[in-house]
């Protein structure tokens, strides 16, 4: 489409640029870098232009324009960092300071507050105002979020949120004026399944969420590129992390899968993830006993069962967990004869984000059951009949085994458990590789369109658990010949050769964003 | 009335009327009539928010919680947005107020003629404080913004009835005018 | 109520029969010649009528005096999508009078040029969008509106012509700022009556989307006497560029308050001393604020000038909705401005951050100044903040609420220094 629209020249800050007509002054800078300050302006919004804190100067235009509604014209010279620009800032920063608590130190928002930058950018030391600040207090708005009224700038980010792109409008601008504050109903919470995108998009510390009060200092947190594997839809996320755990997701914008949103369920979901006991060290069956032992001794039981066992191999499997692990196994399956792996998903009802009904919490509550299939796993309800008779091998990888039968793998000759978490069922393994989280490690999901998505390590694993595309290859290169794998995105790049779901696609064409194989797109559009 | 006379008049008259019933049902009877003859008038349902909540107010007296969600449903509308409206417009009591709703104009030309004086004496008869309704349900004095009638000061709006020209002195005789 | 006053010297073409109770009525009107105008107007072409009407020079009398005709050229002409005309009665101009006398004493006077002006930009419904706290003239008007239904001015097919036209009364229910033309299409909307940014015009997507024509109340009742007598007849009076005549609603300290028609050449001073009788015995006038409390005030000093758009303009002040507002040497010139702020801080909608929080703020320094708490670097503060709130938002509220300020200080600063430094006050008590 850019190419048919009128390109328009213009300069800005000093910089001459051309931009399509009908782009606005707000993003016409932003092809040059320069970040016009803004409060009310969101890229995923409409644009009111209501905050006034992005007012420039236009050159021979009489008053300073709001850069992110005015459109750019042929010849226009516009000044960002002028004298009339940075008074306009100053005077809106003051305005909005006239009745701010300052109450930084308490403020979860400190650290990654556009109050707290902007306000340092202009730098007013000190306040001329002596009247004394009207107190609000703060509300619930969701049984999980807090509405600060007096930290409020009433952007109206979060009322546009709920209107434009929930498309339920819950939550609006009460009163008028400097009267003015945020609420739902009289005397009412609201909840929504995307609700907690109004804390992503509040620019300051008015709206928390009370999960995360008190928890850490933004700048205390480690972000790392993810994807939540709450669904199969695969929001692009940023896991923060603190201490080696994740405290917090915020969508990472995908314009293809989620934009600059996610749902409720993804966040609490990973918050939840590494409670409990977490299997660290490999654990190998002697007599009728499972004791720890090193890597080398791990994977010289697993090579010495794997060798000459009959019987075939069966397999159950997790959905959540990543192609490569998933691939490794069918691999250590094939040696012995692959012959059957499946896997289950839990699913709940289906939420569209209506304003961008790209993005759902999915039915399937896994991140990778697309991947699964596509590895040749098949989807069934009940996990356990179909190994029931099984005699031969049983892999179980990162299934929790919460509901097994008291039978369970009794009848196998050999039973590998590859996992975080050990329950009763998983304890009765001959052999128990340990292994991370998808926040512990690098990987891939693919989702349910077919798009695989990378996702990349945010923690530390606990003790000696390492991932199965590594310790299974060690296995695999044993057994068959061949090489170990060094990385995930060698993993991959064997998987990438051998399924054509997957072909043509390398970690480096994956990037951060995510791609579909041209062989699924194909099967995509024949269907 | 024709039907033209209906469709024109379409409820829009604003009314604070002296008896008021927060309990009265909504939009049954006439007011049911009216609320549909409102609906003709607009290409869409939000468009009749404000003559509906005029409406409201008329028979109840005032917009409760509970007016503004029957009328968040009769308009497809959620009722936070009804509160929004409502708390925007200054005409419509989200509190319930007293029997004779007091409206002095202090807008700046009958503030100039002796608009606080007004007020006060008002207040000091019906014994009440800016917005507080009296003990005995009576009276709520509120001042008021600019009512449009500059020439003649003090402006005075009790329910729907304007007085112009109301000096300190003749509150008294109003009042009693009132009962 | 009889009409309080009138004045040889004014030039009553909107204002003749103000004060006649038999006017109001549409017998009453028509007996009048009303009605006419409308029948000559759907005898010509819709194009022919917004040239006669652009020919006049007619402008907005609204505040900001936007030539009415040109207004009316931006409509599409294809008359394909729905469109609108709104009338502006939302009056709330502090000061200002004139559209309320006109809707309560000719309402048909109105609503034929209501008609007309949909007539001729090819609207389909009309709205009389009016202040609620108007009860009674929302009274007139709809019986009016009524009336014209029920005589074929209004329905379907009016007069034979073959054009349809709607017109409902839509009240307001408290808000300033639903005057301001996008304001009051939200408002109309069902919404808060938060203005939109513009572009797009209304005459581009105005109410439900939709091509609308927003003309002051002033302004239509206007149009039909154009029409009936020509561009050039109406340009008998006032000057080039401001032709015509206008109402202008005289408050405050005037020994004859009230509003006179004059054209717009006449001298603002003899409508003040003159029309009006200048001050109650005894006193001195200190100023005069010409259009509406959203204008700077004038001195005594500065009246001697025409009333009109260019005249006022000359003189250091604005026309605006013509709202004169005159203060005697009784006021306090710092409480008589922090009133006129805490209005604008009242009516802010409260989306722009200077008008919201610089409203409010401006209140509290003057209250303060006001009670004798004020200190000296108040006045560059007030000054500042002033600057700070204009020019900076989406629409003029903001301006206006600076105005008083500024134009006060700049004026009268040593009525802000006796109450800083002593305590006191200049005002006579």
């Amino acid at each position: 489409m850019d190419s048919e629209s009128k390109l328009i020249n213009l300069t800005i800050d000093g910089t001459e640029v051309s931009v399509p007509e009908g782009t606005t002054i707000l993003k016409a800078a932003e092809r040059l870098g320069i970040v016009i300050p803004r409060y009310c302006w969101h890229p995923g919004l409409s644009a009111p232009a209501q905050c006034r804190m992005c007012l420039v100067e236009v050159e021979g235009w009489p008053k300073p324009q709001p850069a992110c509604v005015q459109q750019v014209q042929d010849g226009m010279v516009v000044n960002t960092d002028c004298v009339e620009a940075r008074k306009a800032r100053r005077g809106v920063i003051e305005f909005l300071l006239l009745n701010h608590p300052l109450d930084c130190p308490i403020c979860d928002a400190a650290g990654q507050c556009m109050l707290q930058d902007y306000a340092h950018e202009t730098g007013q030391l000190r306040r001329r105002a002596v009247e004394a600040k009207v107190v609000l207090g703060r509300d619930h708005v969701t049984p999980e979020i807090v509405y600060f009224a007096d930290r409020c700038i009433l952007c109206t980010r979060c009322v546009r949120f709920m209107d434009e792109i929930a498309q339920e409008p819950v939550l609006q601008v009460i009163n008028r004026g400097h009267k003015g504050y945020i609420d739902t109903m009289t005397d009412e919470l609201f909840e929504h399944p995307f609700s907690m995108n109004i804390v992503d998009v509040c620019p300051v510390g008015a709206l928390v969420n009370e999960d995360f009060l008190f928890k850490a200092r933004s700048w205390d947190l480690d972000q790392t590129a993810s994807i939540c594997p709450g669904c199969s839809q695969g929001c692009n996320v940023a896991l923060g992390t603190k201490e080696n755990r994740v405290v917090r997701l915020k969508p990472r914008f995908n314009p293809e899968v989620n934009s600059y949103w996610m749902c409720d369920h993804g966040r609490r979901e990973v918050v939840r993830w590494g409670a409990g006991m977490r299997a660290e060290v490999p654990l190998v069956r002697e007599a009728e006993r499972l004791v720890p032992a090193d890597w080398a001794r791990a994977l010289d039981a697993t090579v010495e069962a794997l060798r000459g066992v009959e019987g075939g191999a069966k397999a159950i499997v997790d959905p959540g967990a990543s192609n490569e692990s998933l691939y490794i196994v069918r691999r250590l399956m094939d040696q012995v004869g692959f012959d059957g792996g499946s896997f289950r998903v839990s699913s709940g009802p289906q939420q569209v984000l209506k304003g961008f009904p790209k993005l759902a919490l999915r039915e399937d509550r896994a991140a990778n059951a697309s991947g699964a299939e596509a590895l040749g796993y098949g989807r069934v309800d009940d996990i356990y009949g179909a190994v029931r008779s099984h005699r031969g091998v049983l892999f179980v990888l990162e299934e929790g085994l919460d509901d097994a039968p008291e039978d369970f793998a009794d009848g196998s000759a050999l039973f590998v458990y590859i996992g975080s978490v050990l329950s009763p069922a998983a304890r009765k393994a001959d052999i128990v590789l340990p292994s991370p989280s998808f926040a512990e490690m690098d990987g891939t999901f693919t989702n349910f369109e077919g798009r695989v998505q990378r996702f990349t390590q945010g923690l530390r694993p606990p003790g000696l658990a390492r991932p199965i595309w590594m310790s299974g290859s060690v296995v695999l290169a044993r057994l068959g010949g061949g090489e170990p794998f060094t990385s995930a995105a060698a993993a991959f790049a064997a998987l990438a050769e051998e399924f054509t779901a997957f072909s043509g696609l390398s970690y480096e064409k994956i990037g951060l964003t995510g791609a579909v194989s041209a062989a699924a797109e194909s099967g995509a559009t024949a269907s | 009335m024709s039907d033209a006379m209906h469709a024109a008049i379409a409820g829009a008259q604003p009314s604070q009327r002296a008896e008021k019933n927060p309990d009265a049902p909504l939009f049954e009877g006439v007011y049911k009539e009216r609320f549909d003859s409102i609906l003709t008038r607009y290409p869409n349902k939000r468009a009749a928010l404000l003559p509906v909540l005029h409406m409201a107010q008329e028979i109840r007296g005032w917009i409760s919680p509970e007016t503004m969600t029957r009328v968040a449903e009769l308009l497809e509308l959620t009722p936070a947005y009804v509160r929004s409206v409502a708390s925007f417009y200054t005409m419509f009591a989200l509190r319930p107020v007293g029997r004779y709703l007091i409206q002095v104009c202090v807008g700046i030309g009958c503030d100039l003629c002796g608009a606080e004086e007004v007020t006060e004496r008002f207040l000091e008869l019906t014994k009440t404080r800016i917005g507080e309704t009296s003990d005995d349900g009576k009276y709520t004095v509120v001042e008021v913004e600019c009512l449009g009638a500059c020439a003649f000061p003090t402006v005075v709006q009790v329910n729907d009835q304007v007085y112009e020209n109301v000096k300190a002195e003749e509150v008294e005789s109003l009042l009693k005018e009132l009962d | 109520m009889a009409y309080p006053y009138e004045h040889p010297r004014e030039e009553r073409m909107l204002s003749r029969y103000f004060g006649e109770v038999d006017a109001i009525g549409i017998d009453g009107w028509i007996e009048r010649g009303g009605y006419t105008a409308l029948e000559k107007a759907l005898g010509t072409a819709q194009d022919d009528v917004i040239q006669v009407v652009k020919d006049s020079g007619l402008r907005g009398r609204g505040g900001a005096g936007f030539p009415a005709g040109l207004k009316w050229s931006f409509m599409p002409k294809d008359g394909k999508a729905p469109s609108y005309v709104a009338c502006n009665a939302d009056e709330s101009e502090p000061g200002t009078f004139k559209d309320r006398e006109l809707m309560r004493w000719t309402p048909h006077q109105v609503i034929e040029g209501i008609i007309i002006a949909s007539y001729a930009v090819r609207a389909q419904h009309a709205y009389i969008y009016i202040r609620g706290e108007f009860v009674d003239i929302v009274r007139v008007l709809n019986g009016a509106v009524v009336e014209a239904y029920e005589r074929g001015y209004l329905g379907m097919n009016i007069l034979g012509s073959g054009y349809d036209l709607d017109l409902t009364v839509h009240t307001g229910a408290g808000a300033y700022i639903a005057g301001e033309e996008t304001g009051l299409l939200n408002s109309l909307e069902g919404r808060r009556a938060e203005p939109r940014v513009k572009p797009p015009f209304p005459a581009q997507k105005g109410a439900f989307g939709m091509p609308t024509t927003v003309n002051n109340v002033e302004t239509l009742a206007s149009v039909p006497h154009i029409v009936l007598n020509g561009a050039d007849w109406y340009r008998q009076w006032g000057t080039e560029k401001s032709p015509g005549t206008k109402l202008f609603s005289c408050c405050g300290h005037l020994q004859r308050p009230g509003n006179y028609e004059v054209p717009l050449d006449f001298s603002l001073k003899e409508l003040v001393y003159d029309l009006c009788g200048g001050p109650p015995e005894g006193r001195e006038l200190l100023g005069v604020i010409p259009g509406g409390s959203s204008v700077p005030i004038l001195t005594v000093d500065e009246l001697d000038c025409e009333v009109s758009y260019e005249g006022i303009e000359a003189a250091g002040s604005f026309l605006g909705s013509g709202g004169l507002i005159a203060m005697d040497d009784s006021t306090c010139m710092v409480r008589a401005v922090r009133r006129m702020v805490e209005f604008y801080a009242h009516e802010s909608c409260g989306q722009c951050t200077p008008c919201r929080e610089g409203t409010s703020w401006l209140t509290k320094i003057l209250r303060r100044i006001e009670r004798g708490d004020g200190r000296e670097e108040d006045i560059p503060l007030l000054l500042d903040v002033g600057s700070n709130m204009a020019g900076s938002t989406i629409c003029p509220l903001s301006d206006s609420a600076a105005v008083p300020v500024v134009s006060s200080i700049q004026k009268f600063e040593d009525e802000y220094m006796a109450h800083i430094r002593d305590g006191s006050c200049t005002a006579k008590r």
